[in-house]
């Protein structure tokens, strides 16, 4: 199989984590027969989050703490301007993740301990430059940057994962599904000893989620359209040690996986969901600076997660499990109805489950 | 350095009566209520570097040990007959094994003083009927001597693993410091001190993990809680909880004047799942977002979580991890350190007086230290010691001084008891 590397982005040097053998195809003993080698992929080079890298740049601890005071009022200026437009952050969230970014950018909590103390008189090797630092956080406050996009990288669960413009940044409602699967398994051994399957899988959020609970007894395929996404999914995967439990595929929602039919033991996503029309009045984080693909769902937002839902009947095994994440509770009762009546009969057990803000949030069955 | 050994020193002057012992701290501060042994107990003990010496128990404990030790031993001759007879039905069989296990370190070093006992008795006789051959008499007197040191070091532990023990004691704990009286001024100090458990825990290799905090416009602390893991840390730090004064000139104080404020610390055992069980129905967990459609809408670095226990009304809020699923992890944590302490002070409550007369009995409002910065002094009001090291205090070195005459007199407030429950 061919890689073509396309090196997208100017990077410092670091080594090269992904191995070609990851986007192989492993399942040969699931399926039968494969019908033609899987098209070309095209390889990303993801850029490395703040956190890990090398803390080679000096700068006199009176610098940093310099750059830290402008910082700090930046953040302050903003009051709640942000929040009145657009409900963005406000002046004492934008402090925090100042904080966030002096930890990811440091090497130890010493420095950014000696930050808040008088001793500013030594240097100190820091792991981006201080102009870089200036630019981040000008660009954090002038163009609302993802924060997560400026450090690299997400915490979610009890992960870090890696992020980067052209990936959607997972979110804290979806944590909720890597629960919803735990409580599905912990008394089923058929689908504990699964294939699961995460669809739009983006930085492979859900899938190493869910891989980790299955502590190798199970398997996971995380799909996704975007060969940039599928790159830092790769990375993601590779960080946590999970090669051999979750495989990447490319392609459009069950495309990559017709080899699979009948023998799913789950399917989890988060499909884009927001109305076409809703995407320009976003706040600035997410409609300027987040991929568009992974978050416009067509006119009422429902458009992927129909597709989902009318190809979940014949990918499911008897007695498989999905959950789906939505923008509510409208497009719920849409699902739910639809997985009742026009799905032919194929579902049981369907609900409805609230997020921790009390809106609901996630469509959840059984094939029968 | 020298300050240490004087507080021990001190301690070790040898009396008679364990109310002087305690009185003899540096200060001139009366003797607390909670130290009132009676004066029949005769015991010396040494924590300092000067030495170890074997502690002498007096006949009426003695006599007293013999007693519980003779129905340790009643009991489980009791049980093991239980245990090997066929016909014992399987709930008595597990209930008989559960109480022999938990007596089995008592019983195995009852029979260990019982031999030393009979050693004793017999090199006695020895020398009786020897009493012409000086070799042979000599030569058990020698080994009379070792097994009666032996004798006593076996009654010594054998009292300890009678004392009544506090479960919790090995536990990682939660502190919480609040500012109390005194405004800016107790929140700057709220932080000293949060601030010098801090020191401690590292000086002692616990691992201290910041919960939450709430900072106050001087960047002093109105709140802040850690959660603090290692070794045995609760028993050593349990005798923290009360009111912590201080006296010293404010760094906002034009006019140079002497403000008193005050902090209150709590200190609560970490619980874990058997101890606390919490049922997902009982549990009522949300996020305090300001309305908006949330998932994929917002980009958001707040993932706030607050957990309700509805049948207790317990509210805990976190905010400070980068993640929702982190939050909800310590807000567990601290839930369940919370209710367990809740049920401690229930069951302890329910106990007669004698708990009250102890240190650390839980209430909150008791003023435990005074900390006076001008004259670089620090008294603990428990134990009437006063330190005059309070820059090597407020940088966690030498909490020591205070935490072992702590210890101590919580020994001796428990070998009152065990005496005087007789």
């Amino acid at each position: 199989m061919k890689l073509s590397l396309i090196s997208a982005f100017g990077m410092s040097n670091f080594t090269m984590f992904i191995k070609p053998p990851l986007f192989r195809n492993l399942h040969q003993s699931v399926c039968s027969s494969v019908k033609s080698p899987p098209p070309p992929l095209a390889y990303i080079k993801p850029r490395m989050p703040l956190f890990l890298r090398p803390s080679t740049h000096m700068v006199a601890m009176l610098d940093l703490c310099k750059w830290y005071e402008w910082a700090k009022s930046l953040a302050s200026s903003v009051g709640t301007t942000f929040e009145d437009v657009d409900n963005g952050p406000d002046s004492s969230l934008l402090r925090r993740e100042l904080k966030w970014l002096v930890d990811d950018v440091t090497e130890d909590r010493a420095v950014s301990l000696l930050m808040h103390s008088e001793k500013c008189d030594r240097n100190v090797g820091i792991r981006v430059s201080l102009d870089e630092l200036y630019k981040l956080w000008k660009e954090r406050i002038e163009e609302r940057r993802p924060f997560q996009y400026i450090v690299g990288c997400e915490h979610w669960r009890d992960l870090v994962l890696c992020v980067q413009e052209g990936v959607l940044i997972p979110r804290p409602e979806t944590e909720q599904i890597v629960d919803l699967v735990a409580d599905v398994v912990s008394d089923n051994e058929g689908l504990r000893e699964g294939l699961w399957v995460d669809l739009g899988t983006g930085s492979g959020a859900i899938a190493i989620g869910v891989g980790m609970m299955l502590e190798s007894l199970g398997r996971a395929i995380a799909t996704d359209l975007s060969p940039l996404a599928l790159s830092v999914a790769a990375f993601n995967v590779q960080r946590y040690g999970l090669q051999d439990v979750v495989e990447l595929r490319q392609g459009s929602w069950f495309e990559p996986l017709k080899d699979l039919e009948g023998k799913v033991a789950g399917i989890v996503s988060n499909p884009p969901y927001i109305p076409s029309d809703n995407i320009s009045g976003l706040q600035a984080e997410v409609g300027r600076h987040e991929p568009r693909i992974a978050l416009d769902g067509g006119v009422n937002g429902m458009d992927d997660l129909l597709r989902l839902c009318k190809g979940a009947g014949s990918m499911l095994k008897s007695g498989g499990f999905f959950a789906f994440e939505t923008n509510g509770e409208q497009q719920c009762k849409h699902l739910v109805e639809y997985m009742e009546t026009d799905a032919g009969d194929c579902f049981c057990n369907v609900n409805i489950v609230p997020d921790f803000a009390g809106i609901q949030r996630f469509v959840t069955g059984f094939r029968k | 350095m020298r300050r240490h050994l004087w507080c021990n020193l001190k301690r070790l002057q040898c009396v008679p009566t364990i109310t002087n012992v305690l009185t003899q701290g540096i200060s001139v501060a009366p003797p607390s209520a909670a130290a009132t042994p009676t004066s029949s107990l005769l015991i010396i003990r040494s924590y300092s570097s000067i030495g170890e010496l074997q502690p002498q128990l007096s006949p009426e404990i003695i006599r007293i040990m013999e007693q519980r030790l003779t129905a340790i031993e009643y009991r489980t001759a009791f049980l093991q007959n239980l245990v090997n007879q066929p016909e014992a039905s399987p709930a008595e069989y597990a209930r008989a094994n559960k109480e022999l296990r938990k007596l089995k370190s008592s019983a195995d070093l009852i029979s260990e003083l019982r031999s030393k006992q009979k050693e004793i008795n017999g090199l006695k006789s020895l020398r009786v009927d020897c009493s012409e051959d000086k070799d042979m008499v000599s030569m058990a007197t020698e080994e009379l001597g070792e097994a009666m040191v032996e004798e006593k070091r076996l009654q010594n532990l054998l009292l300890k693993s009678l004392l009544p023990k506090d479960d919790a004691d090995e536990r990682d704990c939660i502190l919480e410091v609040r500012a109390g009286t005194g405004g800016e001024e107790a929140s700057l100090f709220a932080m000293d001190i949060f601030k010098m458990y801090e020191k401690y825990s590292q000086k002692k290799g616990w691992k201290f993990e910041v919960v939450d905090l709430t900072e106050s416009d001087l960047r002093g602390y109105k709140e802040a809680s850690a959660a603090i893991s290692g070794a045995d840390v609760y028993g050593k730090l349990k005798f923290e909880k009360g009111i912590h004064r201080v006296q010293r000139i404010p760094v906002t104080e034009k006019a140079g004047r002497i403000h008193t404020s005050a902090v209150s610390v709590a200190i609560l055992p970490q619980a874990d799942e058997v101890d606390v069980q919490l049922r997902n129905e009982d549990l009522k967990i949300d996020t305090y977002r300001s309305g908006g459609a949330g998932g994929q809408h917002a980009n958001t670095t707040n993932s706030a979580v607050r957990i309700t226990h509805i049948p207790s009304g317990m509210v805990v809020a976190i905010q400070d991890e980068r993640s929702q699923h982190m939050n909800k992890a310590k807000a567990l944590k601290v839930l369940r350190a919370k209710l367990y302490e809740m049920e401690r002070s229930r069951i302890h409550s329910k106990r007669s007086k004698l708990r009250s007369e102890q240190i650390g009995s839980g209430d909150r409002s008791e003023r435990v230290r005074t900390y006076n910065f001008p004259q670089g002094r620090i008294t603990d009001h428990r134990v009437g010691i006063t330190c005059h090291a309070i820059d090597d205090v407020m940088q966690g070195e030498s909490l020591d001084v205070f935490l072992d005459a702590l210890l101590l007199q919580q020994e001796m407030d428990a070998i009152a008891c065990f005496s005087s429950s007789q």
